[in-house]
């Protein structure tokens, strides 16, 4: 899939954080060789090939850029892991370690690194994680317009559907979820919308990128979230990636019996296998969502497959 | 004129004494500013888990002054700029024992590689070694320091008596 054609946005910012966090070696192929924009991720794993995610589909990083050879790719260091998670740290891992003992770091202009290692624990309790064995850098990407084809289908004249936005890791859930929310505000449509941004992936810090109505809860569980985002910031819209657990379906509903719409995704790769996942029946059952997207990588990440309604009725696609 | 060419004498070999003592001072101030740092670091990452670079670029002037640039060269290495090794690190600093960089080197490179409650036991393990380092480095500065500069002087004077 051609991303540039669908309007990604090339990120300095982001290219900043890269330079900072990655050897200089893998730095200077990843820029000299391989176009920034149209990764989505590099995956490193000591003693392993360094392997990039691009449009879907994935390489190794060798020398002269991409390879399908293994015998040409660059294989990763568990001191070179280290290193990358301690820049990302801001050379602090101590400062992110709330965030390192859910498996993840995330960076200045929305780098989120995904953590393998040995995770310690104490008295039942995560406290924290060593012994890094691999991590997986997620570039976000800003696709303008991602949303606008399915936009008039989850808006109505006083709000917006309450919406599920469906689909594997990896095919633009959180893309989808930001270019809403810019779309809602370059459209003028004055709703007052809280971000709930659980793992700080949402907004990417750029100027407009969530909009002019927008208010943002970060790295808070969505039950706390929801609880004292609805007390006080008294939103018309809430928007979070990722529901999950129980908690969060409880969150959900909270917000709902409050009169706040709730734009959310989740993981799972079709609309019939969504009433299987655990804590979701009576989200089904109350038809409490009104509107699910449904997203696929089968052109690439972001690919609409459709959009359904409460009765899993395909309305569009 | 005489007079005059026998007080520089004195004032030289003075100087000279300075300049040995200034050494063992150095070394006691350097010792000194870095226990000040392992307090500082102590406190700020267990309230506030500040960010390594913003802690040694909020030093006080002093302390600053008294690492003798090892700070600059942390910060150059916080800033992807040299790599941590221990000629890099001690870069210009030349009153330091090999076997006292060998107990300040890992120290450095032990900052921000572990969580709140690891850190902090680093540091205070280390902070008892760098005060030890400290008593002797002071001991030895209040031995020898003002040692230097009236050895300086008795040279200067015996000079002096010489040439008289």
């Amino acid at each position: 899939m051609n991303l540039k054609k669908m309007g990604a946005v090339d990120y300095y910012e982001e290219n900043i954080m890269l330079k900072k966090i990655l050897p200089d070696k893998i730095y200077e192929i990843l820029s000299e060789k391989v176009n920034f924009k149209f990764i989505n991720e590099i995956r490193v794993r000591a003693g392993k090939p360094i392997v990039l995610s691009i449009g879907g589909h994935r390489v190794f990083l060798g020398e002269k850029g991409t390879t399908g050879n293994i015998k040409d790719a660059i294989f990763a260091s568990k001191i070179m892991i280290e290193d990358i998670i301690f820049r990302a740290s801001e050379c602090s891992l101590y400062s992110v370690n709330e965030q390192i003992k859910r498996g993840f770091i995330v960076t200045a202009g929305g780098l989120r690194l995904g953590l393998g290692g040995d995770l310690i624990e104490e008295n039942d309790k995560i406290k924290t994680m060593t012994n890094f064995t691999s991590v997986n850098i997620r570039i976000p990407h800003e696709i303008k317009n991602c949303s606008l084809s399915t936009f008039d289908l989850i808006t109505k004249k006083d709000g917006v559907y309450n919406t599920l936005v469906v689909s594997p890791p990896g095919a633009g859930k959180t893309t989808y979820l930001r270019d809403f929310v810019c779309q809602l505000s370059e459209r003028n449509y004055a709703y007052n919308v809280l971000i709930l941004d659980e793992r700080g992936e949402l907004d990417l810090g750029k100027d407009n990128c969530i909009g002019n109505f927008s208010d943002k809860i970060s790295f808070a569980r969505k039950k706390i979230g929801f609880e004292n985002g609805i007390r006080s910031l008294s939103p018309n819209l809430i928007v979070t990636d990722e529901l999950g657990q129980s908690e969060d379906v409880d969150a959900v509903l909270y917000a709902v019996n409050c009169g706040v719409s709730v734009l959310a995704s989740v993981h799972c790769d079709s609309i019939e296998n969504l009433a299987n996942k655990p804590f979701f029946e009576k989200f089904i059952q109350d038809k409490i969502f009104k509107r699910f997207v449904l997203l696929s990588l089968r052109n690439g990440p972001g690919t609409i497959e459709g959009v359904y309604n409460e009765n899993f009725a395909r309305i569009r696609c | 004129m005489k007079y005059v060419i026998l007080t520089a004498v004195v004032i030289l070999c003075g100087f000279i004494g300075y300049l040995f003592s200034r050494k063992y001072k150095q070394r006691s101030n350097f010792f000194s500013a870095l226990i000040l740092l392992c307090q500082k670091f102590d406190v700020e990452i267990n309230y506030s888990r500040e960010r390594l670079k913003n802690i040694f670029l909020s030093l006080d002037e002093k302390i600053k002054k008294n690492l003798s640039g090892i700070d600059k060269n942390y910060l150059l290495y916080l800033d992807k700029e040299i790599e941590l090794e221990k000629s890099e690190l001690f870069k210009n600093i030349g009153f330091l024992k090999e076997s006292e960089k060998d107990v300040i080197f890992p120290f450095f490179r032990t900052l921000g590689r572990s969580d709140v409650d690891s850190q902090s036991k680093e540091i205070k393990n280390y902070l008892t070694r760098f005060e030890s380092l400290f008593s002797s480095a002071d001991a030895e500065n209040k031995k020898y320091g003002t040692l230097s500069i009236k050895l300086g002087v008795i040279l200067g004077l015996f000079l002096v008596v010489i040439f008289v």
